[in-house]
């Protein structure tokens, strides 16, 4: 038996060496070989200066240096992970994705992402199973009925497919949901949304990860920003508008960088606050949990914005559910016992015949709340620091078009027309956007 | 030639596994009862007590089930509720721990993860190519052509594990329970019962959760010895009045301000019960999880824990194999080798301390049938028993904020935070006798309770309508004075020289896991993510420390920096059934329902309310409102008693209009934004005295808008002197609207004027309607005609709304449902919040400017508001407007878009539209962008069906009496 540390050693790959595409026939000529995989991502020195410097190693971080690589030929990037990548809010969604928002603007936005999504498989040659199992909105209220029926109207003139069906097209697509009529809170109808669905989140952030090694940006996990250098600017140590960012104090030392982004998740706001620049951002934790696997039988994602549940189930036969946000901020990410039990309620409301499927597991993430539930992205008023925060609950789904917009707004110093409304001088001016009409009726 | 199915299958059954003859002297089964059951429709027989694992072993039955990946045939490894191989269906029940679930009888038992059975399983063909399907290889595979992925996901979802749910179970009913002791103990083995009885000692109040079916912890698979000492506790705590003993239970999690949840799965009346448990100190006890040994074929059925083997023998009298080796690191193994030479099975004892190491169980897929060791040697055998040392469950400590530390001279994990309401006593805190850990339990018991005393107290002293406390209570609790327990120094042994399996329940290996750790997933977190190692049913309790030993050795670092993934709760899963207890939700009726009910009424569901919708006619109704006098119950409208000095300034807060001058008797409408400026509510707010104000919200607002008043009171205004109390139900509310509506009131009323001189239109009195005192009357209304809204104190409303039908018969009066109440409210032009406005309607849009004084000091949306306000917001900000189609025939659907012409640009939308019965013709509201909102502007509407039909803007909102004329009469 090999030494144990040479088993890693060996592996080390060398940039430039090419990388090797997965596939199925990679994986019979390693199987029989018995040789291993190079590394998903190097395993490289931290430098002490880089071209851009991206702290977060989530979706949007990765996704932001991926494109800055991909699209602009920036590769002197640093993706900077106070954990490991994929450990907050990528890694702790539930991993549904769907573009049937209101606005058009919305609509617009998460068309996009999903498109991306679609071929990210091939795009990243690495699968992250994106599941296209459609999307079901239920109504139990009259008024929920109007608002699918509105959301239908508008999705069919902007060429999205998501139509209103009644209880028993209900019925047919997912067995399991009491359509009876006869539930304290009866199912009305729904809003189908075919090409909705879930995808494996963990996957996206390799994917991206592994994209951007083979085009030279760096991953560094285990490394914390504790602070933002910055000079020139109106507060204390040059932070704050009108100066700029010279770099990063980490744990493993400091890094000069003249742009820094941020795009982190439940520490947003303390971040950019290190660069002097102030997000009028709450931060509340979102729960999830996962039950125990039993035979697929529930073939779509279903959504409930009156009883806040949605759930879906995992090709490893778990369901996956998640609900609203707590109601007050905090960096808890241990969970409640009442989040619990109202879930199981909420869930056997819907669906009474799973009353003996056993809770497994439950978690939380923290979601950074804007005043108009939509994200904050673009450049700030200190030079060469942008942001890319506040989603909310929703910032897996939007994942890969923040990075490609944001890897354009950094490549061009221009803010792409997409994320326009985002920039963060809407707080100021009061002129704020929403998708609140859609972000409350959940995932 | 060859069967290619002969690969496949699997004999079930083992000759030398079968119940022992003699019982045994920790035996739990009672041998003279015979239970039926039947496994995979061959039926059997066992004995009360059996758990199914010892039934099915007593049966000859050594393979129960199947891997997840590549269907391997498995039998039972712990023979515990952490029993990776032992998950079945019961009946509709999947996932039954049949190593922990006591046998009963009829029960129907399968294996789950089979196809077409357990002897002859196809997928077990996997196996064949496993050096293929290391973890993970789905990332990389299936990529190409993306248009057959779909298909290939169906395949893989195919080898989801689990049992079956039934889709018709009976949602059951899961009572809970809530319990406030002083010391809750996890775990009753000897530290668990003595720390019970010493808290007991200590005049605390205690609970003592035990997961297993009878307390005594390992004593009760032990010698005489042990035996005797746990029967000796068992009466120690069981004739404790203050001890409460849940057996079969399991305290699931530890919450803030330790908020336990307990499980309590054997229980008279129902199947699970979810306790809720305030303990004002927890003792975590639950003793320790064997820890399986990684190396070539240990999977195969016949590998089994020492523990497994103990408890088998000992408390089930059943006979595990014929020829055993026992691979032994410490007395623990050495007593399962003692205990199966004791029933007359040769053993072969390869001791760990000494050097020697196994190597390999080699044999059928069917089960071992030897041994090989690391140095060669070869040994005979059909059962394999590991004794390699444990694994702390420091779930709850977790839960607690600890993070647990590895030792390595014991070659386990330990708590390492001092937590003052949350102890360790017993396996989790260290290595002992029988006297020690009893020793170290009852300290341990002492100091708990002891903790709870102070803890208590200074609960009750900041209780202020408790008794009085005699003595301030100490500022700090107890210092711990506990010895600690040793710690027995023990090998690290995770891993022979050979790869094997670590997490069974996910059939992940050694060599995947050293894989994966080379392709850079090398923090124990990705590896789990990558791998789905530890993600099974046992939360990696089995196999997280060999995970972390695999994954530290591929890196060539030590355990202690490798680490473990975070526990989170539960512990043990729970049903969806016992977390969800009874539903609770409550159905809202009015006190008039009863007449509804009686009398035809069509009902509908709003939000928590039932109320009639209608009662056959609708257009009727209006009709007769119109022309003379109807009534309609509006009971759940949302009312809010405001009282104070400083109930104005709350008023001033919450609406974008001025309160300040509001007269006693005087009503106002008001406009409620979020901080945003997107409209939240609406409604009228009376003032009935000089500090005491009644506010209505709209039906479904009721909650939200007391939550956002409160939220203001206590967070931002704690100075403010005002009382909020909803009344919602403690109304009946009855509208009588139309011209004679004045008439009608007249009838039962004469303590009020209702003279237009004297009670005006937007006006409030209090007075007897009906012979019932403290009526609320006030003079406003939706419907546009002259109405006054009744609120009756709510045990009176049916005695008045009898007595109106009554005395109005002459009039015409007649009831009349929401829908008709809608249908005037649209003829009138007075949107809903919420039908007619959106998420992302701001003020401005709803053509209620006039009502935002920017001039206010502040209100909720100010800021926005302002904005929203200027010219530039304006231009973009959609109106509200009545919109007429031009064919009067024509309703179209709410949700119908306004779009440009033949194109589909979006321009705005029909958020409200009926047939006036009054007018003759369709009547809409609708949202349209700026340009397109002045009056005689021309739509056109995209009907459901695709059609585009022309419409046109009105001039005011109101399709019906514009000047308000009717109401002011």
């Amino acid at each position: 038996m090999a030494t144990p540390s040479s088993i890693v050693a060996g592996a080390r790959r060398k940039l430039g060496a090419g990388p090797p595409r997965y596939s199925a026939a990679g994986l019979v000529r390693k199987g029989l070989s018995g040789d291993s995989w190079p590394r998903v991502w190097r395993d490289v020195e931290l430098k002490s200066s880089y071209d851009v410097v991206i702290i977060g190693g989530g979706v949007h971080g990765l996704a932001t240096a991926y494109y800055l690589a991909t699209n602009h030929g920036i590769t002197d990037v640093a993706v900077l992970d106070k954990a490991y990548l994929g450990s907050g809010g990528s890694g702790r969604n539930t991993a549904i994705v769907r573009s049937n928002y209101l606005t058009p603007e919305g609509v617009a936005f998460y068309d996009r992402s999903l498109t991306l999504y679609n071929t990210m498989a091939t795009d990243l040659n690495l699968n992250v199973m994106f599941s296209e199992r459609g999307h079901m909105t239920l109504a139990h209220t009259d008024g929920a009925l109007r608002t699918m029926n509105w959301r239908a109207e508008v999705n069919k003139l902007q060429g999205i497919d998501s139509s209103v069906i009644d209880p028993t097209e209900v019925g047919k697509l997912a067995p399991s949901l009491d359509v009876s009529g006869d539930s304290r809170y009866p199912i009305l109808g729904a809003l189908y949304h075919p090409p909705g669905g879930t995808i494996r989140h963990d996957a996206v952030v390799w994917g991206y990860a592994r994209g951007a090694d083979h085009r030279g940006v760096e991953m560094h996990q285990k490394t914390e920003v504790l602070d933002i250098l910055c000079e020139g600017g109106s507060g204390p140590d040059g932070k704050g508008p009108g100066g700029r960012v010279t770099g990063v104090r980490t744990s493993r030392g400091d890094i000069s960088a003249p742009i820094v982004v941020n795009c982190t998740a439940g520490w947003a706001s303390l971040i950019s606050d290190m660069a002097g620049v102030k997000l009028p951002i709450h931060t509340r934790p979102l729960q999830a949990a996962v039950t125990e696997p039993v035979k697929v039988f529930l073939p779509t994602v279903v959504v409930s914005g009156s009883l806040h549940v949605y759930v879906s189930q995992t090709d490893r036969g778990e369901l996956v559910f998640g609900a609203s946000v707590d109601p007050f901020n905090n960096y808890n990410v241990g969970g409640s016992l009442e989040f619990t039990e109202e879930l199981a309620g909420h869930v056997l409301e819907l669906m009474p015949g799973i009353s003996k499927m056993r809770l497994l597991r439950q978690w939380a993430g923290l979601c950074d709340m804007t005043p108009d539930y939509s994200p904050v992205m673009g450049d700030t008023d200190v030079d060469g620091f942008y942001v890319d925060v506040g989603w909310g609950t929703y910032g897996f789904k939007a994942g890969p078009v923040s990075g490609e917009a944001m890897a354009e707004a950094i490549a061009t110093r221009a803010m792409p027309k997409i994320i326009a409304p985002f920039h963060i001088s809407r707080f100021a001016t009061g002129e704020l956007v929403g998708e609140k009409g859609a972000a409350a009726v959940g995932h | 030639m060859l069967n290619p199915l002969g690969l496949l299958r699997t004999a079930t059954t083992a000759p030398g596994v079968r119940r022992l003859d003699t019982p045994q002297p920790g035996e739990v089964i009672d041998r003279d009862t015979s239970v039926r059951f039947t496994f995979n429709g061959a039926r059997l027989t066992g004995h009360e007590g059996d758990t199914i694992a010892s039934a099915l072993m007593g049966n000859g039955i050594r393979v129960v089930s199947r891997s997840m990946k590549y269907h391997r045939p498995r039998g039972y490894l712990t023979a515990d509720i952490w029993d990776p191989n032992g998950a079945l269906q019961v009946g509709d029940e999947p996932n039954v721990r049949s190593a922990h679930r006591l046998l009963t009888d009829g029960m129907a038992i399968s294996t789950q993860n089979v196809w077409p059975s357990l002897d002859l399983d196809v997928k077990a063909a996997n196996g064949l190519v496993s050096r293929f399907l290391t973890a993970g290889f789905y990332y990389k595979t299936f990529m190409k052509p993306a248009a057959l992925w779909p298909y290939y996901e169906k395949v893989l979802a195919t080898f989801a594990p689990g049992g079956t749910v039934d889709l018709d179970t009976p949602h059951g009913e899961f009572d809970k329970r809530y319990a406030h002791p002083d010391v809750l103990i996890a775990g009753a083995g000897p530290a668990g019962m003595a720390a019970a009885v010493a808290a007991a000692d200590e005049g605390a109040s205690v609970m003592l959760v035990e997961t297993e079916h009878e307390l005594g912890g390992h004593l009760r698979w032990g010698d005489e010895a042990e035996l005797a000492a746990a029967a000796e506790l068992i009466h120690a705590v069981r004739s404790r009045p203050e001890i409460e003993v849940l057996t079969d239970a399991t305290v699931t999690g530890r919450y803030e301000d330790n908020w336990c949840a307990i499980s309590q799965r054997t229980h008279t009346h129902v199947a699970e019960r979810l306790i809720k448990a305030r303990a004002k100190v927890l003792v975590v006890a639950p003793g320790l999880i064997e820890r399986p040994y990684v190396f070539a074929g240990n999977d195969k059925p016949g590998v089994m824990t020492a523990g497994a083997v103990r408890r088998l023998v000992n408390m089930y009298g059943v006979q595990p194999g014929d020829r055993a080796v026992v691979f032994t690191a410490n007395t623990h193994g050495d007593a399962a080798a003692d205990d199966l030479e004791r029933i007359g099975v040769p053993v072969q004892r390869v001791d760990a301390r000494a050097g020697e190491r196994i190597a390999e169980a080699t044999g059928p897929d069917a089960g071992v049938a030897g041994v090989t060791l690391v140095d060669g040697r070869t040994i005979e055998a059909d059962l394999l028993v590991t004794a390699v040392g444990w694994t702390a469950p420091t779930s709850l400590l977790n839960m607690a904020g600890d993070r647990p530390v590895y030792d390595r001279a014991t070659a386990r994990f330990f708590g390492s935070a001092e937590i003052d309401n949350v102890l360790t006593t017993g396996g989790i805190a260290g290595d002992g006798t029988v006297t020690e850990l009893v020793g170290h339990g009852s300290a341990t018991g002492r100091l708990a309770a002891r903790r709870a005393a102070v803890i208590g107290a200074h609960l009750r002293a900041a209780t202020v309508w408790a008794a009085p406390v005699d003595t301030t209570p100490p500022a700090t609790l107890p210092a711990d004075d506990r010895s600690p327990l040793g710690r027995d120094a023990h090998p690290e042994l995770f891993r022979s020289t050979t790869h094997g399996i670590v997490d069974y329940s996910e059939d992940v290996g050694s060599k995947d896991l050293v894989a994966a750790a080379t392709e850079g997933y090398d923090s124990i977190e990705l590896l789990k993510r990558y791998t789905t190692a530890t993600m099974g049913p046992a939360q990696g309790k089995l196999e997280t420390v060999n995970t972390a030993a695999v994954l530290a050795e591929a890196r060539g670092e030590r355990i202690e920096d490798v680490g473990t993934t975070v526990w989170r709760p539960p512990f043990v899963p729970v049903s969806l059934g016992a977390l969800a207890g009874r539903v609770f939700e409550p159905t809202r009726v009015s006190s008039i329902q009863p007449w509804h009910e009686a009398n035809g009424a069509t009902p509908i569901l709003a939000g928590q309310w039932i109320r009639p919708e209608h009662y056959g006619d609708p257009a009727a109704e209006v009709l007769a409102t119109r022309a003379g006098v109807g009534i309609i119950d509006v009971t759940p409208l949302g009312k809010l008693d405001l009282r104070g000095p400083d109930v104005p300034k709350l008023l001033e807060q919450l609406y974008t209009n001025k309160w300040q001058k509001l007269p006693v008797g005087g009503v106002r409408y008001g406009l409620m934004c979020a901080e945003d400026g997107v409209v939240m509510d609406d409604g009228v707010t009376a003032r009935l005295g000089d500090e005491h104000y009644l506010m209505t919200t709209t039906s479904s607002g009721a909650a939200s808008v007391w939550e956002w008043a409160e939220m203001w009171l206590q967070t931002e205004h704690p100075d403010w002197q005002v009382h909020v109390t909803p009344v919602t139900t403690a109304y009946t509310s009855i509208n009588v609207a139309g011209p004679k509506s004045r008439e009608l009131v007249g009838r039962l009323c004469d303590d009020v004027d209702l003279s237009p001189e004297a009670f005006a239109y937007m006006q409030v009195r209090t007075g007897t309607v009906a012979g019932v005192a403290d009526c609320v009357m006030w003079r406003i209304g939706f419907t546009g005609e002259l109405s006054y809204e009744l609120h009756v104190p709510a045990g009176h409303g049916l005695h008045v709304w009898e007595r109106l039908l009554a005395e109005g018969a002459d009039l015409g009066v007649r009831p009349f449902g929401l829908e008709a109440q809608r249908i005037m409210r649209l003829e009138k032009g007075h949107f809903i919040v919420g039908q007619d406005t959106d998420g992302l309607t701001k003020a401005p849009s709803t053509g209620l400017e006039s009502l935002i004084k920017l001039d206010k000091d502040d209100f909720a949306g100010k800021p926005e508001l302002a904005w929203a306000l200027s010219p530039e917001a304006l231009a973009s900000a959609p109106r509200v407007v009545a919109i007429q189609p031009d064919d009067p025939t024509i309703v179209p659907d709410e949700a119908c878009q306004i779009v440009g012409g033949e194109t589909t640009e979006i321009l705005g939308r029909i958020t409200s539209s009926r047939m006036s019965p009054t007018l003759g013709r369709s009547i809409c509201l609708g949202q349209v962008v700026p340009t397109l909102a002045a009056p005689g502007t021309k739509l056109t509407v995209l009907l459901v069906d695709g059609r585009r039909v022309p419409a046109t803007v009105m001039e005011h909102h109101a399709h019906y009496d514009p000047e308000g004329a009717r109401l002011r009469v």
